[in-house]
């Protein structure tokens, strides 16, 4: 299938989804363009994150198309697509061991060997986030839901991919720190964010606000 | 050294009589595990009945091809009892799980029996069938420990996995680290046991050597050739269980397929 538009970073086609009988995503097409920050709105259970997932190639729709970069997705290239992508989970679980190899880490795949120079920047990036050194030699799992909300953002910055995926990536910071972030991204004009929030400080970094109702067939 | 002197039935039947103590401090503390002893009391007999008889025959006739079937047989049975001890799904993991126990038993046996012990005919039953069976009930709890604690953990750290792939991870790389826990924690009680061997209690090959006559300088020789025998079988069959069911158990997009695991 060709997608709309070839200038679409993300193109969702008429993506039909159900968990167990129970529809979670009804015919949703959405078009995410280059350099957009497009923020996905609606109740909880509306299948926000679930598009996210969808993505990245997680969740398989049960029919409906998936463009990333002007290439339908399919189960040959998406190991290749998911290199394009940064995703910040809700609660984000990096797994076990210190804060600093948790960062290194995806930066020891064979995908991301030509990464391992962006390292460089990870201080300011950290200072950015007002994420003191000390928390580098720190066990991951002792850090509070904000830390290890903004140690994933560090990493999704420091992967330097065209397209990041947020959900409800500052659901746990406070008021400075989300608004350090939305500025970060707001700069960032090369990057194509779609992020999943709720509260109205986020909304404000939008350039795009979309409710999933608008995007789906009722 | 003298010959082991054997135990005659009735004998046997008196041994039965020690029975009394665990049962009767049972009795006594309302332990209510009075019916789960005396039926694995009475399993452990028959089963041992059993293999007693058939392997005197295989002794007796001491053909090749009569203890490799044996082997398969107890692999088999193994197989078997390993994937109802991981629940997970038998059809996609009988086969693999095969390979893995018999290449985990039959490597480090053939080492053993060909260049350890020089066996003139290298298919002895005498000396090949304990062997292989204490290895293969090595790599039996082995390959449970592996396997239940690298697909459930999977299962249970769904997330972190998940990100892993969001990551750019190829699938190996998303599955390093469980597969690296999966294989210390199957590793760890045989590293535990050469650790303390002998300081403890006797090692049951070493007992039955010295039951059977030789000199206790002997014994130790077969203990130590056989715990290195079995920390290598374990070693191998973990990393071939996992290496081998992981082809079938993932999608085309690296999630794990819901049936894998028969979580109740």
């Amino acid at each position: 299938m060709i997608s709309n538009n070839s200038e679409a970073v993300v193109d969702l086609n008429r993506l039909h989804l159900s968990f167990d009988g129970q529809p979670v995503l009804k015919d949703l097409s959405l078009s995410v363009f280059h350099g957009d920050k497009v923020t996905l709105t609606g109740p909880s259970g509306s299948g926000k994150s679930t598009v996210l997932r969808c993505i990245l190639g997680l969740v398989m729709p049960d029919s409906g198309t998936i463009t990333i970069l002007g290439e339908p997705v399919t189960r040959y290239n998406i190991w290749q697509k998911r290199r394009h992508i940064a995703y910040v989970a809700q609660e984000p679980d990096l797994g076990t061991g210190s804060v600093k190899a948790v960062i290194e880490t995806p930066f020891s795949y064979r995908a991301n060997a030509g990464l391992r120079d962006n390292l460089a920047r990870l201080p300011e990036i950290m200072e950015r986030f007002n994420l003191p050194k000390l928390l580098l030699d720190k066990q991951i799992n002792r850090l509070s839901g904000g830390e290890k909300q903004r140690i994933a953002l560090t990493i999704a910055i420091l992967l330097d991919r065209p397209l990041v995926l947020l959900d409800e990536a500052s659901s746990a910071l406070d008021t400075k720190n989300k608004q350090a972030v939305a500025d970060y991204f707001k700069q960032a004009q090369n990057t194509t964010v779609l992020s999943v929030a709720h509260d109205s400080d986020w909304l404000g970094f939008a350039t795009r606000v979309v409710d999933m109702k608008e995007i789906q067939q009722m | 050294m003298n010959q082991i002197i054997d135990i005659s039935l009735l004998s046997l039947a008196g041994g039965y009589l020690l029975l009394i103590f665990p049962l009767a401090a049972m009795l006594y503390l309302r332990v209510d595990m009075l019916r789960e002893t005396v039926v694995a009391v009475l399993r452990m007999t028959v089963q041992l009945l059993f293999v007693g008889l058939y392997l005197q025959v295989v002794f007796q006739l001491n053909n090749p091809f009569l203890n490799l079937a044996w082997l398969a047989a107890m692999i088999l049975v193994a197989d078997l009892s390993i994937l109802k001890g991981c629940r997970l799904k038998l059809k996609r993991f009988l086969l693999p799980m095969f390979i893995a126990l018999l290449v985990g038993t039959m490597l480090p046996m053939i080492f053993f029996a060909g260049i350890i012990l020089r066996l003139p005919g290298w298919f002895e039953a005498q000396y090949v069938i304990p062997l292989a069976g204490m290895i293969l009930g090595n790599c039996l709890r082995a390959d449970i420990i592996g396997l239940n604690n690298f697909y459930h953990s999977i299962h249970t750290n769904e997330k972190a996995y998940h990100q892993s792939l969001a990551y750019g991870a190829a699938l190996a790389e998303a599955l390093n680290p469980f597969f690296r826990d999966a294989l210390r924690s199957a590793l760890a009680p045989t590293i535990a046991s050469m650790a303390t061997i002998g300081l403890v209690s006797l090692p049951g090959m070493m007992t039955g050597v010295i039951l059977a006559g030789a000199d206790p300088f002997t014994a130790i020789k077969y203990q130590i050739a056989i715990m290195i025998a079995i920390f290598s079988g374990t070693a191998i069959t973990v990393f071939l269980a996992i290496r081998l069911t992981v082809a079938n158990s993932f999608n085309a997009y690296g999630m794990l397929h819901p049936d894998i695991l028969r979580v109740h």
